[in-house]
């Protein structure tokens, strides 16, 4: 459904896109992982034809990708960063106003202005204007202004930001129903639990590059983390922190301020060798913690950084 | 296009910077200027103390012309002949408001910049043009010089009719001409929204219009559209309220005063667009060039001193025909007060070729949709 090949995006002597390629197909939930400046929000921008780029090709539903290729653009819903409605409209209007940039019969336009209010929850709040909203309701209004249309693709771009916990979830169960609506979505985030949760696949991004993409599966059957042991108060030698990496299957060792973080391979009893080995040395300890690798765990192998450094 | 008009003018109209600055600060601004001024009441022009210096070779037709602009019922001027160094006494003495060297070519020397010496300036203009026509028709077509005359001698007649005597103002009228022309300049808070409003680099909301299906020609011209009409509105609203609510004296027909309003609201709104339009300078930059030009431009029109725009005149005439505050100021002029029609849709067309021209401009500044950055 969207084909990006090659792309290249330069700010000067910064490159923002090097050489992206990315490949979303029909019915996906597609998500683009990374941290802040990473070129997420770059690479949306070139797919919606409104920056320049220096090389590559994006065709979306078999069609070049350019300014005036309104055909593609009909069959496109865009939720941005930043809320994007007027101030000096209500929320009808303004759902009515850019749905009406895509739909032109009256009639049918009214239906779909409806029908998005509903599905955004905003009943009560038609007649009120943005600036009554609470942060949460305003974002449901930016995301009923970009989908009110039914578009076959729709460019969620950290719709989230901003969000408090409850509304955060009503959009995401939003996301997906979306989806099984039969919309594909593409879905942009740093937020790494949020990707995990709605995505069916994800594009890991760092310094404009796609550095692993696939299902949450087969990115974190991609590192050699199978599971994080984290030990709370706990006192070490500098011996016992080498016996420790000694240890079956453990490859990554870090001891800082009592609190031992010991990495493992995906293998069974990790966690119980390593307790034992504790009390072998009768050495005391605090909480203890047992964690599956996350998408952090892929970004931070595969980078060396933290997804939210 | 109906439907984002519609939603456009909503927003417009209900935005503080587009209301506030183009509508109600004008007619604030013109209430405080009443009141500042006191009794605003209608007088009569004085007729006008004029000086004739005959010199040799003297042009008869125009002694003539001065002759009938002397007599009749509304006489225009009083004249009296004297010496040079009699009618330069006189100047310098206020006794006479201007003197008319009469040669082969008649010169005008005035002693001040007001009304009256407006009014002996467009008598000579007037006369030259007629006197222009004459030599015209005796170069291109000899044997019609008789019947030129006939038609030359009715001018005159015409131009006694329908000249500025017997016509009424008011000295502070020029406050409220160069008032409007700020008012219409103004429109440029209007313009700048909208070409904000549109440009994908600068505002989210843009961005989200932009990578719709709708065609950025017809964005644009629908924001254009909407903010022309809107503050044609505004203009007009000022000026029903300076006629019927403030009765001041605006003699001139509604047509001609709806022209100016139309246009004037027309160059106001392109120049906030041109401004609007300048990549990615700041926004607080784009208003403080707004601001300096239509404050500038207002200063000069004659809006906190009414001498200003005669001294502009002298110092700098190429100012005031390119000031859109002037032209407009003096486009009022001309229907309340000269009468001259040639001047006035001089002044128009002046500015409906700068409000083109800088519509074009915008235009290809804003047409791009594709950007650096963003």
């Amino acid at each position: 459904m969207i084909q990006i090949e090659n792309l290249v995006k330069r700010y000067g002597n910064l490159v923002a896109l090097d050489h992206l390629n990315l490949q979303i197909q029909e019915g996906e939930v597609f998500g683009l992982l990374g941290p802040n400046g990473s070129g997420k929000t770059t690479a949306i921008n070139c797919m919606l034809a409104l920056l320049k780029y220096d090389r590559g090709s994006i065709r979306i539903l078999g069609e070049e990708m350019t300014p005036d290729n309104y055909r593609v653009k009909q069959q496109i819903g865009i939720v941005l960063q930043n809320v994007a409605v007027f101030d000096e409209l209500t929320v009808y209007e303004n759902i009515d106003y850019f749905c009406g940039l895509y739909v032109r019969e009256k009639e049918k336009r009214k239906q779909l202005v409806e029908e998005a209010v509903q599905f955004v929850g905003l009943e009560e709040f038609v007649k009120t204007r943005p600036g009554k909203l609470s942060g949460g309701l305003l974002r449901r209004l930016n995301i009923a202004c970009g989908i009110a249309h039914k578009p076959k693709i729709i460019i969620l771009d950290e719709p989230t930001v901003a969000v408090d916990p409850q509304s955060r979830n009503r959009i995401l169960e939003g996301i997906q129903e979306l989806n099984r609506q039969g919309s594909t979505i593409i879905y942009t985030s740093h937020y790494m639990e949020e990707v995990e949760q709605i995505c069916t696949r994800i594009a890991i991004l760092d310094h404009g590059r796609s550095i692993a993409v696939g299902t949450k599966e087969e990115l974190k059957n991609m590192i050699k983390t199978g599971e994080t042991v984290t030990i709370e108060g706990v006192l070490l030698t500098p011996e016992q922190i080498l016996s420790v990496r000694e240890l079956p299957h453990v490859f990554s060792v870090e001891y800082e301020e009592q609190i031992l973080t010991v990495r493992c391979t995906k293998a069974e009893h990790n966690l119980i060798r390593l307790l034992h080995y504790l009390q072998e040395q009768e050495i005391p300890f605090g909480r203890v913690f047992s964690e599956l690798p996350t998408l952090n765990d892929v970004f931070l192998e595969i980078t060396g950084t933290k997804l939210r450094d | 296009m109906l439907h984002l008009m519609k939603y456009n003018i909503f927003v417009k109209v209900k935005e503080f910077n587009v209301i506030f600055w183009p509508l109600f600060f004008p007619l604030i601004l013109a209430t405080l200027f009443y009141f500042a001024f006191g009794m605003i009441e209608e007088e009569d022009f004085e007729i006008v103390p004029t000086a004739v210096v005959e010199e040799e070779g003297a042009d008869p037709v125009f002694l003539e012309f001065l002759d009938r602009m002397e007599t009749g019922d509304s006489p225009l001027i009083t004249t009296r002949k004297m010496t040079e160094k009699e009618a330069a006494a006189a100047l310098k003495e206020k006794k006479v408001s201007g003197i008319f060297r009469v040669k082969e070519t008649p010169v005008l020397t005035v002693g001040g910049n007001g009304i009256s010496e407006s009014i002996l300036q467009s008598l000579l203009e007037q006369y030259e043009n007629g006197k222009q026509t004459m030599q015209t028709v005796a170069r291109l077509h000899p044997e019609g010089l008789s019947q030129a005359a006939e038609q030359m001698e009715r001018y005159e007649e015409k131009v006694e009719q329908v000249s500025v005597g017997g016509k009424t103002t008011n000295g502070n009228m020029q406050f409220f001409y160069a008032l409007i022309g700020m008012a219409c300049l103004y429109g440029a808070f209007i313009g700048f929204a909208a070409a904000l409003s549109i440009q994908a680099n600068l505002t989210p909301l843009a961005a989200r219009r932009c990578v719709t299906p709708t065609n950025k020609l017809k964005l644009v011209f629908t924001e254009m559209i909407s903010s022309f009409l809107i503050h044609f509105l505004n203009v007009i609203i000022l000026l029903l309220y300076l006629r019927y609510v403030l009765k001041l004296d605006f003699n001139g027909k509604m047509p001609q005063m709806l022209l100016i309003a139309w246009i004037g609201s027309m160059i106001g709104v392109s120049m906030g667009i041109f401004v609007g339009s300048f990549g990615r300078m700041k926004e607080g930059v784009k208003i403080g060039i707004l601001l300096a030009v239509s404050m500038t431009g207002s200063f000069l029109a004659g809006l906190m001193n009414g001498e200003m725009k005669y001294v502009v005149e002298r110092n700098a005439p190429f100012l005031n025909r390119i000031n859109p505050a002037a032209i407009i100021s003096d486009a009022f002029y001309c229907i309340n007060v000269y009468d001259d029609t040639a001047r006035f849709l001089r002044g128009m067309v002046t500015l409906a070729v700068m409000c083109v021209a800088l519509v074009l401009a915008s235009f290809l500044m804003i047409r791009r949709e594709r950007y650096d950055s963003i």
